[in-house]
C-alpha cells in the first residue's frame, strides 16, 4: 500500500482544498478523505480577540506532529496524512491548523483524524497568546482537551 | 491542594474543626456598588426617600455577617467578636465603596463572613436606593486580608491573579539555535518558551555542568533557583521540560551540550 506523510509548520496560510487534491493526486485505492481545518476564533478566553500569536518549539514540533500520524498509522488502516500547522500572527477567521487522513474507508480516516486533532492539542509543543481589546495574554490549557485526548488511552473493548 | 469541603467520595461535608487550635481570625472584604452620580448625591444628601441609607445598610451587614451560616451551607455559626462596616462614596467613580471586616477567637475563618456582610450591604444599598435608581450594578466583591489559621495569612494582590497573564504583545516566537557550549567546559544549553519565558524574563541561558548538584533536570532546576530565586517558578503548576527535544522529568540525566527547554502545557491546534 502506497503512503504519503507529509507534515509542515509554516507562517503563510494554506488551502485546504489545494492540500487535499495533492493528497489524493495519481491515487484510485482510497476509498474516504476527510479533512479537518481549525480557524482562528474572535472569542475565546476574553470577548473581542482581535488577533493571535502561535509560538512553536522548532524542531520539536515537527517530530511531536511525525510522531502522532506514526501512532495514528498503528491504530488505523491510513493510505495518507497531511498535516500543516501554522505559527505567527494570525486573526479570526483564519485558518490555523490543517489535518487531511486518507484511508479505504470512511471510519478509520474519520477516526484517525479526530485522533490526531486530539493529540495534537495536547502533545505539540505550541502556544497561543490571544490580543484583545483588554490587553495580550497566554492562554491557559484546557482541562477538556486532556478529557478529549484520554479517550483514546483506555484500551477497552470500545476503541480500535 | 484540595476543597475542604468535599470528602474523599466527593461529597460536601462540614468539616471538624472541634480538634483544630483556637486562634485569632481576621477577614476584610470590599465590593461596590455603581450607581448615577445623581443617585449618589441623593444619598450623601439624606434625600433618598427611605431614609438613613448607610445606616440601615451597616445594620444589615452586620446582621448578615451573624447569619452566615444559615444561608451558605456548610459554614459553621460563628461567634464574631467584631464585625464594622465601612462605606467610602467615591464621586469620581460614581459608587458606594463597601469594606467589612470580621474578627473573633476561634477555629475557623471569618472570610465568608466579611463576604456576606459586603453583599448584603450592597443589597441593601440597592433597595434603600431603587426607587431612583434601577440601573445600579453590584460588583467587584471580593476578599482583601485573611489572618491566622492554617492556610495562613492572605493578602490580595500578593499573589497572581487567577485571570490571565497580561503581557506586551511581544515578538512572535522564534526560538535561536543558540550558542554550543565550549567543549573545555561542559555545559547545558537551558531554553525558556511562550509565557514562561516573559514571567522569568529570561529566553536562553548556558548552565556549566560542574554547578550542578546532580546531573539531571531536577539538579538543574536546583543551580538555577540558586541564580536567581524567580526560577522557583520552573517547579510550580505545571511547567513541561524537554531534553533534546524528547519530554522529560526531573530524574532525567542530562549531559554535556544538552538542549533543556522549559515551557508552559500546549495550546495549539
Amino acid at each position: 500500500m502506497q503512503r504519503l506523510r507529509e507534515i509542515r509548520v509554516q507562517e503563510p496560510p494554506f488551502d485546504a482544498g489545494i492540500e487535499q487534491a495533492a493528497l489524493l493526486a495519481g491515487r484510485s485505492d482510497i476509498g474516504a478523505v476527510v479533512s479537518f481545518t481549525g480557524l482562528v476564533r474572535d472569542f475565546n478566553e476574553q470577548p473581542d480577540v482581535t488577533a493571535l500569536t502561535l509560538e512553536h518549539y522548532p524542531g520539536m514540533t515537527e517530530a511531536a506532529l511525525d510522531d502522532i500520524v506514526t501512532q495514528a498509522e498503528a491504530r488505523w488502516p491510513l493510505q495518507g496524512a497531511r498535516v500543516i500547522h501554522r505559527v505567527g500572527r494570525m486573526t479570526p477567521g483564519d485558518p490555523i491548523v490543517l489535518v487531511v487522513v486518507a484511508s479505504a474507508h470512511r471510519r478509520a480516516a474519520f477516526e484517525a483524524c479526530d485522533f490526531i486533532m486530539d493529540y495534537l492539542k495536547t502533545r505539540a509543543p505550541f502556544w497561543k497568546k490571544e490580543h484583545s481589546a483588554n490587553g495580550d495574554y497566554w492562554v491557559a490549557e484546557r482541562e477538556s482537551d486532556h478529557k478529549d485526548a484520554s479517550r483514546w488511552e483506555s484500551d477497552d473493548d470500545d476503541s480500535p | 491542594m484540595s476543597l475542604t469541603h468535599l470528602n474523599q467520595r466527593g461529597e460536601a461535608h462540614m468539616v471538624d474543626v472541634a480538634d483544630k487550635p483556637e486562634s485569632r481570625r481576621e477577614a476584610s472584604a470590599s465590593g461596590y456598588i455603581q450607581m448615577k452620580p445623581e443617585t449618589l448625591a441623593l444619598l450623601r444628601e439624606g434625600g433618598l426617600p427611605k431614609g438613613d441609607v448607610l445606616a440601615t445598610a451597616r445594620i444589615a451587614a452586620i446582621q448578615a455577617a451573624k447569619r452566615t451560616h444559615e444561608l451558605i451551607p456548610l459554614c459553621h455559626a460563628l461567634a464574631l467578636s467584631k464585625v464594622s462596616v465601612d462605606f467610602r462614596l467615591d464621586e469620581a467613580a460614581s459608587r458606594v465603596e463597601v469594606t467589612a471586616s470580621c474578627r473573633l477567637n476561634g477555629r475557623t475563618g471569618v472570610e465568608m463572613e466579611a463576604l456576606t456582610a459586603v453583599s448584603v450591604a450592597c443589597l441593601t444599598l440597592y433597595d434603600m436606593c431603587k426607587a431612583v435608581d434601577k440601573d445600579m450594578e453590584i460588583g467587584g466583591v471580593h476578599l482583601d486580608t485573611k489572618r491566622g489559621g492554617k492556610s495562613g495569612d492572605y493578602s490580595r494582590g500578593s499573589i497572581p491573579a487567577p485571570s490571565p497573564i497580561v503581557t506586551g504583545e511581544g515578538v512572535a516566537g522564534q526560538v535561536s539555535i543558540g550558542t554550543r557550549c565550549d567543549i573545555a567546559s561542559p555545559c547545558v544549553r537551558v531554553k525558556c518558551l511562550a509565557e514562561l519565558r516573559e514571567r522569568l524574563g529570561v529566553s536562553e541561558l548556558v548552565v556549566p555542568l560542574d554547578s550542578l548538584a546532580s546531573t539531571d533536570v531536577g539538579g538543574l532546576k536546583a543551580a538555577l533557583v540558586e541564580r536567581d530565586e524567580r526560577f522557583a517558578g520552573l517547579s510550580e503548576g505545571r511547567v513541561l521540560c524537554a531534553v533534546n527535544q524528547v519530554m522529560a522529568v526531573d530524574a532525567t540525566p542530562i549531559t554535556h551540550d544538552d538542549e533543556i527547554a522549559f515551557f508552559p502545557p500546549v495550546t495549539g491546534g
